[in-house]
């Protein structure tokens, strides 16, 4: 791995220390989800749709009641009008609170299989899960809408009869049976492509997909005689589970507690309430704790995947490599519930290239799967499999190095975007240059052995955050966020404080908050923890400074605007003889006005792009179809990497993911809608023997936005490998992959039409 | 006098042009500047009250603003209405 | 999961017994690796489960003269372990050591893979193709089946009522033959497979020769396929991979595979032909090298 140079003026920034957390981790002593245990807890199981589309006629849950053990059964009924329409979630993003109660408990409708239509609490799971098989339900069966096309076909099946477009960019969109439209332009596309000398236009297709978090969705909740209700769960984000269980349950924010436990892992799946209000309602019906744990399948069959799509997309180039023109139609599947991750689908397809003239379009269509969430850089990846190859086949007409025609083209500092605005600080140039110069970009291949680039981007998010710091009088400091930590945020946000306030990084102690310890703090989301809340960090620790050398000023019986600060290096202009270091301060604290600690709420605005190139080696068994990774190589730059090691395991991490995509990982439902791959036999994710070594090359391009030049990492790195692994296959052997997954059956079958077009 | 970025559905409005110049001293300011010329501006980008409508973002020269409608601008600043995007 | 009786017999005839008694409502537990997991999910609902490990027959593991004794109870772990049943039956560790992981392999055995009769079953294609028989008892006595006569279709045997698989035996493998089992899986591990394959030949003293072959094919029909014909075509014929390539044919055309979203009908008939010339291939080249 090439690291990056640590720059002189950072102590700790930079450097690798082991995590606090890690040693619980590998013990076992940390608690998640399922370690969480309370005296009296029962146990709550779900019944789930199965049909993807079906009218619910009625529930009959007086046989399961009188199974003896059964405390508590809950039907849509049990639940109240959410208690506010729509919520914002952040970055102008709203939520339609409406769908979100019924997507956790369906009430008339089931959209797809998995839907919940009850739950039972009971003394143990064996007896919950015996009371769910004896609920009767009767269901009138509707057609089941299965893929975009078919669902923005006339005559499909319609899943409801008005839908909120959402939350949808602007009031004039098209609303479709089944759709609604968005549309993004520049410039004049007819005339950009008759300026055009190549011109490349194709389809593509991907499949549904899961985030695939290994620890399931589980938690515990319990309510006090005043009406107020603690749930341990597992979960990105505390506030974002307690105001969806607020509204769901209509409770008043205050009363709901979320305390977050350890997690196994969420990608953006686990900041949605699924079964945290069953849990609730069945807790206050059986009047005992209820924990309610979701299995694997369940998890595979009911919550939020990410979309499949159907692709269209045109571009064109003129001789010299410069791009003058792209439509590029993007229809992205919403689930049973519309808000699919469209707008960041169709804005990061070509976001990284300057075009003149484009037409963007996307649909979000509903159709029978559960309601989409995000996952990593959500609707990217997709988009990226259809544009990076297109950009490659460009390259190939023009007879260009395909790196070299992404550098002719690649978004500058202070180019206009594609929504006009100007573009911050970027090093897209820099980095497709790292990409040309590495060795593994000349390296020698083997028969049936190709290779390929993608060039990617994403946006990231900035969002609201919380910290608090308390010095301690031994000159340690506590700190709590209120950020979940699904990456080592604990340790990157304590080298944040440690460096801010020129201490050791094991003298900041790390907690994370509740919901009623910690100001408020929005979801461990869109690559923001280390840059957001790593700010409100900064901020807090600059209070913490301020504070401290008016304390000095005091001792020293100066004006405080005499103490100059240093890091942790407290001195008196006046006096040279006056010096503290943190730690001699601290120990004074108490006797100069007492102990000192300091609150930061920071929703910063300005968030450093993510840029990422991959280059991906791979062997094709050309008798099976099955594509082997031989070498990979990510460049990526991290604006400032607090903690390399841990960057270079996101963006391992990522590849891995995004290898899964490309390789073999889908949704596969039946005829009727019904999920048939609901475990990880069949639901294919990379093992390690899937794939090599990731090598990785961070580079730093600092983000003026952040205190320490910081941009998120977590997301783009799983945008390239499904796009670069294509364009590998057909290095390799001369096959286009027009979709996902490029399992063997699919590339044997492009290998046969290869065979017959030939003869 | 500040630039606003006409998102390309509200081109209709502004007879297809992608940029046009507005006054006022808050991006509200602007929109309702704009709503004169271009009437249906407003109605398309402002929802409740003072804040823009759900799934909309307001970039002031580069930066997402949480003020959104209540932010203040320059006479050379650049606005541009943005559909939000989330994240995983 | 339901509540069920659990009995450990530590006799045969007390788990016949029980068996008789009991029918449909009792099922054997070896290694539970497929049991356990269909209970958790309901699509087994056993009143009474017997485990199997504490019955002396069923834990036989016998290399004798004639050939292999593979008690129903022992773990594929034991099996591939037995440096001498791994030098003698090479196609056996190729199929027992890619069951699951090392904590699978612990519990599952051959003999479970067998009762349990999945079309994609790992060890049943180099069962077949090392003409193993299966040794059942039951109320009526014993009985004997080749075990390409076992499996009846998806999860049926040709067990009946009170009946039980009590060993499977190998016969000695033959001068100058050599067997070789492979899957094709879309990962590289842990995998169900979309279709696998044994094969074993016997070959002349020059080993230029067939003398004899057997072929199967797994996960391309309702059960695992003894393809005799692709067998028969060989024997007598040179040893080339025009003769192989007519073998594959024959498999390929002999299979009646489903679409699922394991793989496709033409999927599946494509991999037949390419794993029944792998599994050839493998296998010529341990019987040159002594089955090695
Ligand atoms: C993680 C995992 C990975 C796996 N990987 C593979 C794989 O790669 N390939 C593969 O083929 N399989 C695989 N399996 C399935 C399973 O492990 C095998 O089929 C195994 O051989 C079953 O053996 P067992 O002893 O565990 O059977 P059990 O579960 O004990 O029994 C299976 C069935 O046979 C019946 N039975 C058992 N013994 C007798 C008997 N003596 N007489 C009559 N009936 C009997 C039982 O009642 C039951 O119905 C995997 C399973 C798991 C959990």
């Amino acid at each position: 791995m090439n690291k990056p140079e640590k720059l002189p003026h950072f102590r700790v920034v930079g450097t690798n220390p082991i995590r606090p957390d890690g040693l619980d981790k590998v013990t076992g002593r940390a608690v998640y989800g399922d370690d969480f245990k309370i005296a009296g807890m029962l146990h709550g199981k779900v019944l789930r749709s199965p049909h993807a589309h079906a009218r619910i006629k009625s529930i009959d849950t007086r046989r399961a009641a009188k199974l003896p053990g059964v405390r508590a059964i809950i039907t849509g009924a049990d639940f109240p009008k959410p208690s506010v329409a729509m919520v914002p979630m952040g970055e102008g993003g709203y939520v339609d609170m409406n769908d979100t109660a019924d997507n956790v408990i369906a009430k008339g409708k089931a959209f797809y299989d998995g839907h919940v239509i009850a739950a039972v609490a009971a003394d143990n799971p064996h007896i919950a899960e015996e009371a769910v098989a004896l609920i009767d339900v009767k269901y009138e069966v509707l057609p089941p809408v299965m893929d975009v096309r078919s669902a923005m076909a006339p005559g499909a099946a319609v899943l409801h009869e008005t839908f909120n477009p959402g939350a949808f960019f602007m009031k004039t969109h098209k609303v479709l049976p089944n759709a609604s439209r968005l549309e993004l332009g520049a410039g004049d596309v007819a005339r950009g492509f008759k300026e055009a000398d190549v011109i490349v236009e194709r389809e593509f297709t991907t499949e549904t997909v899961h985030q695939g978090y290994i620890e399931s969705h589980i938690c515990t909740a319990q309510w006090d005689e005043r009406g107020q209700v603690t749930i341990w769960t597992t979960t990105q984000g505390a506030f974002a589970i307690r105001d969806q269980v607020a509204i769901v349950c209509a409770v008043p924010m205050s009363h709901v507690r979320v305390v977050p436990l350890e997690i196994g892992g969420g990608f953006g799946g686990k900041d949605t309430a699924y079964i945290e209000p069953l849990a609730a309602m069945l807790a206050k019906k059986a009047d005992r704790p209820v924990k309610v744990v979701m299995s694997r399948a369940e998890s595979l069959r009911a919550t939020g995947p990410s979309s499949g799509t159907f692709i269209r997309a045109k571009m064109g180039a003129k001789k010299d490599g410069t791009l003058v023109a792209a439509d590029l139609s993007f229809a992205y599947e919403a689930g049973g519930f519309p808000g699919g991750p469209i707008a960041a689908g169709v804005l990061t397809s070509i976001t990284r290239y300057n075009i003149p003239n484009v037409r963007l379009e996307g649909f979000d269509v509903l159709v029978n799967k559960p309601k989409v969430k995000p996952y990593r850089a959500p609707g990217a990846t997709q988009s990226n499999f259809a544009v990076e190859q297109v950009m490659n086949q460009l390259a190939e007409k023009l007879g260009m190095d395909p790196v070299e025609f992404r550098i002719r083209n690649a978004m500058k500092t202070g180019d206009r975007l594609i929504l006009g605005f100007p573009c911050p600080p970027v090093g897209g140039v820099e980095m497709l240059e790292a990409v040309k110069k590495h060795p593994h970009y000349k390296a020698p291949l083997g028969k049936n052995q190709g290779r390929g680039v993608a060039f990617s981007f994403w946006f990231g998010a900035g969002l609201t955050s919380s910290a608090e710091l308390s010095v301690n009088s031994d000159g340690t400091v506590q700190m709590c966020t209120g950020s979940c930590d699904l990456s080592g945020t604990r340790l990157t946000l304590a080298m944040q404080a440690a460096e801010a306030l020129g201490i050791d990084v094991e003298d900041v102690s790390p907690t994370i908050g509740d919901t009623h310890s910690v100001g408020y703090t929005l979801q461990s989301v869109g690559s923001r923890t280390t840059f957001a809340t790593g700010i409100a960090v900064y901020e807090a620790a600059q209070k913490v400074l301020k504070e401290m050398a008016g304390r000095a000023a005091l001792l020293w019986e100066t004006d405080p605007a005499n103490v100059a600060v240093d890091r942790g290096d407290f001195t008196d202009m006046n006096n040279p003889a006056h010096r503290f270091t943190f730690r001699e301060l601290a120990d004074k604290l108490e006797h100069s006005g007492g102990p000192v600690s300091a609150q930061s709420t920071v929703t910063p605005e300005r968030v450093g792009f993510q840029l990422a190139a991959h280059l991906v080696d791979i062997e094709v068994d050309t008798e099976t179809g099955k594509v082997d990774i031989l070498r990979y190589t990510a460049f990526q730059d991290a604006g400032k990497a607090v903690h390399p090691d841990f960057v270079a395991g996101q963006i391992q991490g990522g590849v891995v993911q995004g290898l899964g995509w490309a390789l073999n990982e889908e949704f596969w439902y039946d005829a009727k809608g019904r999920l048939c791959n609901a475990s990880l036999l069949d639901y294919r994710m990379p093992i390690a023997l899937d794939v090599p070594m990731i090598d990785v090359v961070i580079l730093e391009t600092p983000n003026p936005g952040h205190p320490f030049g910081v941009r998120g990492v977590g997301e783009v790195p799983i945008v390239p490998p499904a796009a670069a692994v294509a364009n590998a296959i057909y290095d390799a052997i001369g096959v286009r992959m027009d979709a996902l997954p490029m399992k063997p059956g699919r590339v044997l079958q492009k290998i046969k039409e290869q065979k017959s077009a030939a003869a | 006098m500040a630039t606003v970025w006409i998102p390309t559905p509200l081109q209709a409005l502004t007879g297809g042009e992608a940029t046009v110049r507005a006054t006022g001293g808050t991006v509200k300011e602007l929109v309702e500047d704009l709503d004169r010329s271009y009437p249906g501006f407003k109605e398309a980008i402002v929802g409740e009250g003072v804040l823009v409508r759900p799934g909309i973002s307001v970039v002031v020269d580069g930066s997402v603003v949480k003020k959104g409608l209540l932010h203040p601008v320059g006479a050379e600043s650049e606005v541009f209405f943005i559909p939000a995007i989330g994240g995983g | 999961m339901h509540d069920f009786q659990f009995v450990t017999p530590g006799t045969l005839n007390e788990a016949l017994k029980l068996l008789a008694k009991h029918g449909a409502s009792a099922q054997l537990l070896a290694g539970g690796t497929d049991l356990i997991v269909k209970m958790r999910v309901r699509h087994a609902r056993p009143d009474l489960v017997l485990d199997a490990k504490h019955i002396p027959e069923l834990n036989v593991l016998k290399l004798d003269g004639t050939g292999l004794t593979i008690g129903a109870a022992v773990s594929c772990r034991s099996i591939y372990l037995d440096e001498r049943i791994a030098a003698r039956y090479p196609a056996l560790v190729d199929c027992t050591a890619l069951i699951g992981g090392i904590q699978i392999q612990g519990r599952a055995t051959v003999g479970g893979n067998l009762c349990n009769a999945a079309p994609s079953a790992d060890t049943i294609p180099a069962l077949i193709a090392l003409g193993a028989m299966a040794h059942l008892r039951g109320p009526k006595g014993k009985r004997q089946l080749p075990v390409e006569k076992f499996c009846l279709g998806p999860g049926k045997t040709a067990l009946r009522k009170g009946e039980m698989l009590i060993h499977v035996r190998i016969p000695k493998p033959a001068k100058n033959s050599g067997a070789f089992f492979l899957r094709f899986i879309p990962r590289n591990e842990m995998d169900i497979a979309v279709v696998n394959a044994a094969a074993a030949v016997v070959l002349d003293a020059r080993k230029t020769k067939f003398i004899s072959a057997r072929i199967a094919i797994g996960a391309a029909a309702p059960t695992p396929l003894y393809v005799e014909d692709a067998g028969a075509v060989l024997a007598d014929e040179p040893v080339s991979e025009n003769m192989i390539a007519e073998a594959a044919r024959i498999a390929s055309d002999a299979v009646r595979p489903i679409t699922d979203m394991r793989g496709t009908i033409e999927q599946r008939r494509d991999l037949a032909a390419v794993l029944t010339a792998r599994a050839l291939r493998g296998a010529i080249d341990r019987a040159k090298r002594g089955n090695r």
